[in-house]
């Protein structure tokens, strides 16, 4: 028999017993044992594990001060020492599900203990916290708390005890929207020969890709004229000063750099090269123009078709680049084209 | 790429003259490939001062 | 058209000395297949853009790890006068038609002296731990071709002579099955397209769109792709299937999570054949490339569609991509295209993610494309453990043969993305 599991549940000022939205206000604290809702995980562990302790919080505590309330309610789970922690479930409770997700994804990073927990799918803690926590699918209210929570457990214990988690589906938890390499029964050649059979039938088939979905991104109006601008030239297509100054990456870039083009009409081949690896550089390395047109920007500066030319450029390696660092990169390179005063980006890419 | 760059919801896009050199084509004489490149940044300031609601390719032909 | 493929399985492979073999470089015994490898490594050090050449054979269970890997060839030579690779190693004629050698058990792995070792660039192959059960190479006897470049020789030059050594070192080992009796026999026969039987009639017709090749990275002279044809300004083209499995299409030098072994045994071809006739009617091959320009790009996006939707007469469709983002997106807006002809559509794409994010999988969003089949994301992280010797890398052998952490992509043979392997990213 395995050792019996220490866990810590984490439930609000209601299912803690404390008290209903007059009492939303209090403060985290802990209470040894199993409390209020947490009574119905330590039921669901059976002989698997003990609840040590019930951490609880007033939910507008946990949304109004939640930097405070988490730092403490780590602290508190934290002395509990858990083997795993239970939060919620949280049902349709927006405050109350945002504060599992924080609470899960906080102990997972810090204290390096699994954690699950359980929401409704319209729970808006469910898109904050997927991609980081196991979050359980639940109804909306807590009218069957004993087998939702047995639910948690099921996949807790697993996450404690380190075995393999199945599929979303199969386990009931919200999908992370992480992959995965696994080894499947059948080639992909296979798949794609059956999958096209089921298209062209006009039977159900699941793709084994999500489309993807962009949030739009408000296109600026240009409140100057062109002949007044200050234009700025970015490229994400690698070309770097000789020595590659800021070591940005050959793919999978974390860095750009920026570079000055103050008093110069061209760019000089020989002081530049280029570590992109998604293309073939030959040809920008023989004439950096081919990908940053400083000539002809200038040109047109000196005929005041534009107001002037931002005499830093910017530049990154657009390869196998994940979205989180480009839109990081993006946005500090537009805060500081913002405050160099730029009017407007032209964006080179290959 | 300009179907990439639709997706992720760029919104001023100028297709360019090939991911090797988006702005520029060694198979021309200097002179040439030098007013291919100029041609691709006006279009590009011709939509900057084009207002747009969505992603919006402005092709040069 | 009609090709015999005689299968011959090899579970032992030796090395013999060179009185043994009464003058042949090789021999086929029942199940086992003797090598002089003094005489083959002679025949193939000829070429002079190779300033040495070593040869090692490597067995599964053996705790080596193969390094620098370059393409896997399968051993196949053909019968009765006909050309093996033609346009690369043989004269220009045409593939596909009469029967072909083909040993299983065996491959010929050739390597690249000169691959830098920046991340993703480097493939290897475990013959032994986890990693062999991942990939088909860990569980084949392989011929590992080590080549030095003559002083002077160029990349493209190089890799040439690479790449011809290893079709050449396959085609004599499978001459060896030239008169024994196969283990048994593949038969791939396709009537010209139109001509379906009226009883079979009512079955969908299925095309296969095969990229070949991207040109973000251009052909070298050498670099001979379709019948020995760089493919630089190919358009979309029809070839017959077998064209395809025997033969007539090599892989290109830029070897992203493919080999001229998966080609050869090109699993699409194979599912649709298997179904042909049963349950769809397999209308035949377009291949095309990937291309660098907008123009050309949508060009051959309409004109795949066309041929696939007009010409092939098809209901359906499977595209494949080679190389990286830029062929992602080709590949699909070909698929686009078909769809508004109204050709449905499967792509088979690989996980473009390199954080495991599944925003991140695909780089295309186009309308009617949701048939998608994934072979695994190659930046994921693997666990390579600790091996006793490493062939085909002197230089490398403290490095890799240790333990170490590197991509799927890293060992070759675990994600083909023409679809020949079992590794799928699954979203979690």
């Amino acid at each position: 028999m395995p050792e019996r599991l220490r866990v810590v549940c984490y439930v609000n000022q209601f299912f803690g017993q404390i008290g209903g939205e007059e009492k939303a206000g209090v403060e985290p604290l802990s209470r040894d044992g199993a409390v209020g809702a947490a009574r119905a995980v330590q039921q669901a562990l059976g002989d698997a594990g003990t609840v040590v302790a019930t951490v609880i919080c007033g939910d507008n505590y946990a949304a109004e001060q939640s930097d405070r309330a988490l730092a403490a309610m780590v602290a508190l789970v934290a002395a509990a020492k858990p083997d795993l922690v239970v939060a919620g479930p949280a049902f349709l409770a927006g405050r109350y599900g945002v504060a599992c997700g924080a609470l899960c994804a906080a102990v997972q990073a810090q204290l390096t203990v699994p954690a699950v927990t359980g929401m409704h799918a319209e729970n808006p803690g469910v898109d904050l916290y997927r991609r980081s926590v196991y979050i359980v699918q639940t109804g909306a209210e807590a009218t069957r708390m004993l087998p939702e929570a047995q639910r948690l457990v099921a996949l807790g214990l697993k996450l404690a005890r380190g075995e393999k988690i199945g599929a979303p589906a199969a386990e009931g938890y919200f999908a992370r929207g992480v992959t995965r390499n696994v080894v499947t029964e059948t080639t992909a050649a296979e798949r794609a020969t059956a999958m096209l059979l089921d298209k062209l039938a006009g039977r159900p088939f699941a793709s084994e890709v999500p489309r993807p979905s962009f949030a739009s991104v408000p296109a600026p109006r240009l409140v100057k004229t062109l002949e007044g601008a200050t234009i700025a030239l970015v490229t994400d297509g690698g070309l770097v000063p000789k020595g590659n100054p800021d070591g940005i990456e050959a793919l999978n870039a974390t860095r750009y750099g920026a570079y000055s083009i103050e008093g110069k009409d061209a760019l000089d081949a020989a002081q530049y090269e280029n570590p992109h690896r998604g293309y073939d550089t030959t040809w920008v390395k023989q004439d950096p123009h081919r990908l940053v047109p400083v000539d002809v920007a200038r040109e047109l500066e000196q005929r005041g078709a534009i107001g002037k030319l931002h005499e830093t450029v910017y530049s990154t390696v657009g390869v196998a680049t994940t979205l989180a660092q480009s839109a990081r990169m993006g946005a500090e390179i537009a805060e500081k084209l913002r405050a160099a005063g730029v009017d407007a980006v032209i964006l080179t890419s290959t | 790429m300009t179907p990439v760059a639709v997706m992720v919801g760029a919104n001023r896009i100028v297709p360019a003259a090939g991911i090797i050199h988006p702005l520029g084509n060694a198979e021309l004489s200097p002179d040439d490939e030098k007013a291919l490149r100029r041609r691709i940044v006006e279009q590009a300031l011709q939509a900057l001062r084009t207002e747009v609601a969505k992603p919006t390719v402005f092709s040069s032909a | 058209m009609r090709l015999e493929l005689r299968w011959f399985e090899v579970r032992e492979l030796t090395v013999a000395p060179a009185t043994a073999l009464a003058g042949a470089p090789a021999r086929l015994t029942g199940g086992r297949l003797e090598v002089d490898l003094e005489a083959l490594r002679a025949q193939l050090s000829t070429d002079p853009r190779l300033a040495g050449v070593r040869l090692d054979a490597v067995h599964p269970g053996e705790r080596v790890r193969i390094g620098r890997v370059f393409d896997v060839i399968a051993p196949r030579a053909k019968l009765d006068g006909g050309v093996d690779f033609p346009g690369v190693l043989g004269p220009i004629a045409k593939a596909g038609h009469g029967r072909t050698a083909a040993i299983a058990g065996v491959a010929v792995v050739a390597t690249d002296q000169q691959s830098d070792q920046v991340a993703g660039a480097l493939a290897v192959i475990d013959m032994a731990g986890p990693n062999a059960e991942l990939s088909r190479f860990g569980r084949t006897h392989n011929l590992v071709i080590s080549a030095w470049p003559a002083a002077g020789t160029a990349r493209s030059e190089y890799l040439a002579a690479v790449r011809l050594a290893a079709l050449k070192a396959g085609v004599v080992l499978a001459q060896a099955a030239r008169d024994a009796e196969p283990a048994r026999t593949e038969v791939f026969e396709l009537p010209p397209s139109p001509r379906v039987p009226a009883e079979l009639a009512h079955l969908p017709r299925v095309a296969y769109v095969f990229q070949i090749h991207s040109h973000q990275r251009p052909t070298g002279v050498d670099e001979g792709i379709l019948y020995g044809d760089p493919i630089r300004r190919m358009l979309p083209t029809i070839v017959h299937p077998n064209e395809v499995l025997d033969g007539g299409v090599v892989r290109g030098f830029m070897g992203r999570n493919a080999t001229t072994w998966a080609i050869q045994h090109h699993p699409i071809i194979r599912s649709l054949y298997a179904r042909h006739g049963r349950t769809l009617w397999f209308a035949g091959v377009v291949v095309t490339v990937a291309h660098a320009t907008e123009p050309e790009r949508v060009r051959s996006a309409f004109l795949t569609a066309g041929l696939v939707a007009h010409t092939l007469g098809a209901d359906g469709a499977i595209l494949t991509k080679i190389g990286g983002g830029a062929p992602h997106v080709d590949m699909a807006q070909a698929a686009a295209h078909c769809e508004a002809l109204g050709v449905k559509t499967t792509v088979i794409v690989e996980d473009m993610s390199t954080d495991g994010s599944a925003e991140g999988m695909i780089l295309f969003d186009f309308p009617g494309v949701d048939a998608m089949v994934n072979v695994g994301g190659g930046q994921e992280l693997l666990a390579f453990p600790a091996m006793e010797r490493v062939i085909g890398a002197d230089d490398l052998a403290p490095k890799l043969s240790g333990e170490m952490r590197a991509t799927y992509g890293t060992l070759c043979g675990a994600i083909e993305q023409i679809g020949a392997t079992t590794m799928m990213a699954e979203v979690r």
